[in-house]
């Protein structure tokens, strides 16, 4: 998928958010997009999302399949949780999967109205329903934003499942979490351009922990530490 | 597109808002068949139905297109296509104003007309209401938040469009939907020979209506 050359603003007169913006991602990457606040992480997200259209340029190979959680998931329908996810299963023609709903830590949450929902509740539903359907681009506007440590840990894991099944990810993320994932690229947005930066090298001495745990949740443990960013063997 | 149409007229009758249309609906009904129909009156009185509703339809469109957060309707849109989305709304309303034109062909049959009307007559107010919810989902479409952000000068506009649209079908049946000349034909028992122009004129508009609904959701989103 390539961004050549884009150009955005909302109104004609107003400012280029985006200007001369360049973008090549393969399948299979994670690209964390970085910037300060109102530099137009969240236009690109949404012009890579095909929500919105280049002024000028242009925006080539999109996945059919596209998974988009926007930073606030809008919680203000009359709907349970369960039966949101199945309207959205049935438009998307790909149920949500329950082994899913169980990762993200929400299985308890399928009764309750999406209007009673806490904030990182109400987040885990918008990433449940972009994950539907296996998106072959999956576009996160700050998912780990208001997640506990379980299902910010899970989510890492599910990010990298999916470029590891050739997804293209782009995620805008201030915590800094999807730098766990292996293989993730950083990409800026200032002053209208995206510069791709180089991840911060943690001079921190590296040490090996030894973990007794049961036989059945090694597999598990393993996968969540390497997709953390950790050495396993 | 089916299941999305689902979502959005589920999640407008669980939020309510239907009510306020039916109140309205409701409303109209009883001044018109309060007092009873006698027979020969069935046509004009479908007539003024379908004229008067439009206003009713159109409030209805408009609740329904803004029912859903601006959030959803972009998760929506990455999940079946900009297009795809854009018609199952439009679905949707007319779904929801179809009925709501049925509830007033079939109401007077049980409240209000002291014969029952004949076919022919029973067709035409059909039609009539047929027309009026094109028309009106399509100024409800027109004044939905994707177009008019405010909800000020969205309700003004769509209140002020329906009374512009009634001023100007005054003038010729081509100038605006021909609410006044279709209601003006059933009363003069004039409507079949002048049918083929309201029709025309009726569908064009609706036609132009929906066409501008969807290009301004195009720039827009």
């Amino acid at each position: 998928m390539l961004a050549t050359k884009v150009y955005f603003r909302y109104r004609r007169g107003e400012p280029w958010v985006l200007d001369d913006a360049s973008l090549d991602l393969s399948p299979g990457s994670v690209a964390e997009i970085t910037g300060p606040n109102g530099t137009g992480k969240s236009t690109l997200l949404r012009l890579l999302a095909g929500l919105l259209r280049p002024v000028r340029g242009g925006i080539t190979g999109r996945p059919p399949v596209v998974g988009y959680a926007p930073e606030r998931f809008p919680s203000a329908q009359p709907f349970t949780v369960a039966a949101y996810l199945r309207h959205m299963g049935a438009v998307r023609r790909a149920p949500v999967p329950e082994e899913l709903t169980a990762r993200l830590g929400m299985d308890h949450l399928l009764g309750q109205r999406l209007s009673d929902l806490s904030k990182g509740s109400a987040h885990k539903v918008g990433l449940a329903q972009a994950l539907a359907g296996d998106p072959g681009l999956l576009i996160l506007d700050e998912p780990f934003a208001g997640l506990d440590a379980q299902a910010r840990a899970e989510l890492s894991v599910i990010v990298a499942e999916v470029a590891a099944r050739g997804g293209i990810v782009v995620a805008s993320d201030h915590q800094g979490d999807l730098r766990a994932v292996p293989g993730v690229t950083r990409h800026e947005v200032r002053d209208g351009k995206i510069t791709q930066v180089a991840l911060p090298v943690d001079d921190d001495p590296l040490t090996t922990l030894t973990i007794k745990l049961p036989q059945s949740r090694a597999a598990a443990l393993a996968a969540r530490l390497r997709a953390e960013g950790h050495e396993v063997s | 597109m089916i299941p999305l149409v689902a979502f959005r007229l589920s999640g407008y009758v669980r939020s309510h808002r239907i009510f306020q249309p039916l109140l309205g609906l409701l409303a109209v009904l009883s001044i018109l068949y309060a007092t009873g129909v006698p027979a020969g009156g069935e046509l004009p009185s479908y007539a003024d139905s379908a004229g008067i509703l439009m206003l009713v339809f159109a409030w209805a469109a408009r609740g329904l297109l803004d029912n859903e957060p601006d959030e959803q309707r972009l998760i929506a849109i990455t999940a079946v296509g900009r297009r795809r989305e854009l018609t199952a709304g439009l679905l949707a309303a007319l779904g929801l104003t179809s009925l709501l034109a049925l509830t007033a062909v079939v109401f007077p049959l049980f409240v209000g007309f002291a014969e029952t009307p004949s076919g022919a007559d029973l067709g035409y107010g059909a039609g009539l209401h047929l027309l009026a919810v094109l028309a009106g989902t399509a100024l409800g479409a027109l004044t939905s938040r994707p177009v008019l952000a405010s909800p000020a000068a969205s309700a003004a506009v769509l209140v002020g469009g329906y009374m512009a649209i009634l001023l100007l079908s005054s003038a010729s049946p081509w100038a605006s939907v021909p609410v006044l000349d279709w209601m003006n034909a059933a009363h003069h028992d004039d409507l079949p020979q002048r049918l083929a122009v309201i029709v025309a004129s009726a569908l064009a508009w609706s036609a132009a209506g929906l066409a501008g609904y969807a290009a301004v959701r195009r720039v827009r989103g």
